[in-house]
C-alpha cells in the first residue's frame, strides 16, 4: 500500500507515501512506467461528498458494495448511468432481490450502441424488472448524516438504500500532468507505438494511456482491461530490452444483462457522422443455432460500412447465448480492413448446434452489400 | 555498476503485465511496483 505523490523527471525519482507507516521517501528510477489507471466520474453536485456513494472501479469498491448488500433491510437500489458498469450492477442488484431503478440522461442505455440496438438492451433491462428513467439528469444527492438516502433528478426523487454510479471513467493522470508529461485524448497520457511518453525513459500503459483507433485512424481513449493487458505486455517487452508495438484498437466491448448478450466494435453511427464519412447499414435478425435446433435463440446484428467502398466500419450485436463473441469475427474484419463483400465469403464454422448455415454476421454483411 | 532499475506506478493489469514481461526478458532488472490499494492484478 504505497502511493506515488510526485514524479521528478529531472532527478529521475518518485516521491512515495507509505500508506501504512505514513513515511515519505524518494525512490530513484532509470525507467519509469505509469500505470495509474482510471477514476470513476463523480459529478460535483449537492451531496456528492456523502460516504456511501458507490463508484465501481477497484476490487475494494466491489467488496464494499458486497458488504453493504449483505446488510439487512436493503430494498431499493438506484443506478445512475446506463453504460456497461451500470447495466451489470443493475443485474447484480436485481439478483440480490432489490427493487432497482436506473437513470440515464441519454435517450437510451448503452450509448456505445446505435439507437435501435440500445432499445433492445433497454427492453432486456425492463424484462428483468429494472425501472428505467431515460432522458433524466441527476441534479442532487439527498443525504442524511453524511450518508446518501436518494437522488433527485430533473423529474423525480428516488429514495435509495444503495446508490451506484456508473458514469464512466476518466484517466488518472494528475500525477503525470503535474510532471509535465504530454497528455492527449480526454487527458490520457500520449504514447508512441512502443508505449513511451513524450519524456524519454517514461512509459505509460493501461487505462491512463492513450490508444489509436484503427478505423477512424485517430487518437482514441478507451479504458478496458483487455486493452490494459495488451498495453502492459508491449511496454514490458520494450522495457525488457525487446521491441514490440501496439498498433491500436477497434473499440470492441462485450457485456450481458442476465440472458441477453451485448457486443459492439468499430465506429457507431454518431462517430461515423462526426468523421464526415458516408455510410450504409443493415440490421438483421437471425438465430444463434440452426433454426430447428433446440436452444436456438434470437440474435440481432447491425453492420455499418462505408458507402461506395464497402469497407466495414463497425458492428453491434444483441442476442441470446452465443451472440456476443460473434463480435470477434467483426473485430478481426476491422483489423484486416475487410469490405462487406469480402466478409460474405469468409469460411466460418457451421454445424446446426453452433450457427445457421449462413452465420448471422455474414447475413448482415450480405444485406449491407446490397445497399452499397 | 548498480543494476538498472524500473519503477512501476500502479500494480493492476497494465503495471503487472509490464513488470512480469520485463522481468522475464531481463531477470537482472531491478523492478519496484507501487500500488496504493491492498490488491494487485485483480483485472489482469
Amino acid at each position: 500500500m504505497h502511493e506515488v505523490q510526485e514524479i521528478d523527471t529531472t532527478g529521475r525519482r518518485v516521491r512515495v507515501h507509505d500508506l501504512q507507516s505514513g513515511k515519505l521517501d524518494w525512490e530513484p528510477y532509470d525507467q519509469l512506467l505509469i500505470a495509474t489507471g482510471a477514476l470513476p466520474i463523480c459529478p460535483d453536485l449537492p451531496g456528492s461528498d456523502a460516504v456511501n456513494i458507490c463508484g465501481v472501479n477497484t476490487l475494494e469498491s466491489g467488496l464494499d458494495i458486497r458488504r453493504r448488500l449483505d446488510k439487512r433491510g436493503m430494498k431499493r437500489g438506484v443506478v445512475v448511468g446506463g453504460g456497461y458498469i451500470g447495466l451489470e450492477m443493475a443485474e447484480a442488484l436485481v439478483r440480490d432481490g432489490l427493487e432497482v431503478s436506473l437513470i440515464d440522461r441519454g435517450a437510451q442505455v448503452m450509448g456505445t450502441l446505435d439507437e435501435e440496438m440500445g432499445a433492445l438492451v433497454s427492453q432486456a433491462l425492463q424484462e428483468i424488472g429494472v425501472t428505467l428513467y431515460l432522458e433524466e439528469a441527476l441534479m442532487e444527492f439527498q443525504t442524511k448524516g453524511g450518508k446518501v438516502t436518494g437522488i433527485v433528478t430533473d423529474k423525480r426523487t428516488l429514495p435509495a438504500d444503495i446508490l451506484i454510479l456508473g458514469l464512466g471513467v476518466h484517466p488518472n493522470t494528475a500525477l503525470a500532468a503535474a510532471a509535465g508529461i504530454p497528455l492527449g485524448e480526454k487527458g490520457s497520457i500520449r504514447v508512441n507505438e512502443r508505449m513511451e511518453t513524450g519524456i524519454a525513459g517514461i512509459w505509460a500503459a493501461g487505462d491512463c494511456a492513450e490508444s489509436f483507433h484503427l478505423v477512424s485512424r485517430r487518437p482514441f481513449y478507451i479504458a478496458l482491461g483487455t486493452v490494459a493487458n495488451r498495453h502492459g505486455r508491449v511496454a514490458g517487452i520494450n522495457l525488457g530490452g525487446g521491441y514490440a508495438t501496439f498498433p491500436g484498437v477497434v473499440g470492441t466491448a462485450v457485456t450481458k444483462i442476465c440472458q441477453v448478450e451485448v457486443a459492439r466494435t468499430g465506429l457507431q453511427e454518431k462517430e461515423i457522422k462526426a468523421l464526415g464519412l458516408e455510410h450504409v447499414s443493415a440490421v438483421i435478425k437471425s438465430r444463434t443455432k440452426a433454426g430447428y435446433f433446440p436452444g436456438a435463440g434470437e440474435i440481432t446484428v447491425k453492420l455499418l460500412a462505408e458507402k461506395g467502398s464497402g469497407r466495414l466500419l463497425g458492428g453491434q450485436i444483441v442476442g441470446m447465448e452465443g451472440s456476443a463473441k460473434r463480435i470477434d469475427t467483426l473485430a478481426t474484419a476491422l483489423h484486416a480492413g475487410f469490405t462487406v463483400e469480402e466478409m460474405i465469403n469468409l469460411d466460418l464454422g457451421y454445424a446446426p448446434p453452433f450457427s445457421p448455415v449462413w452465420d448471422p454476421v455474414v447475413i448482415a454483411a450480405r444485406e449491407v452489400a446490397k445497399k452499397l | 555498476m548498480t543494476k538498472e532499475k524500473l519503477v512501476v506506478i500502479g500494480g493492476d493489469a497494465a503495471g503487472m503485465s509490464a513488470a512480469s514481461q520485463a522481468k522475464r526478458r531481463r531477470p537482472e532488472l531491478d523492478i519496484v511496483v507501487f500500488e496504493r490499494s491492498p490488491h494487485t492484478s485483480f483485472s489482469a
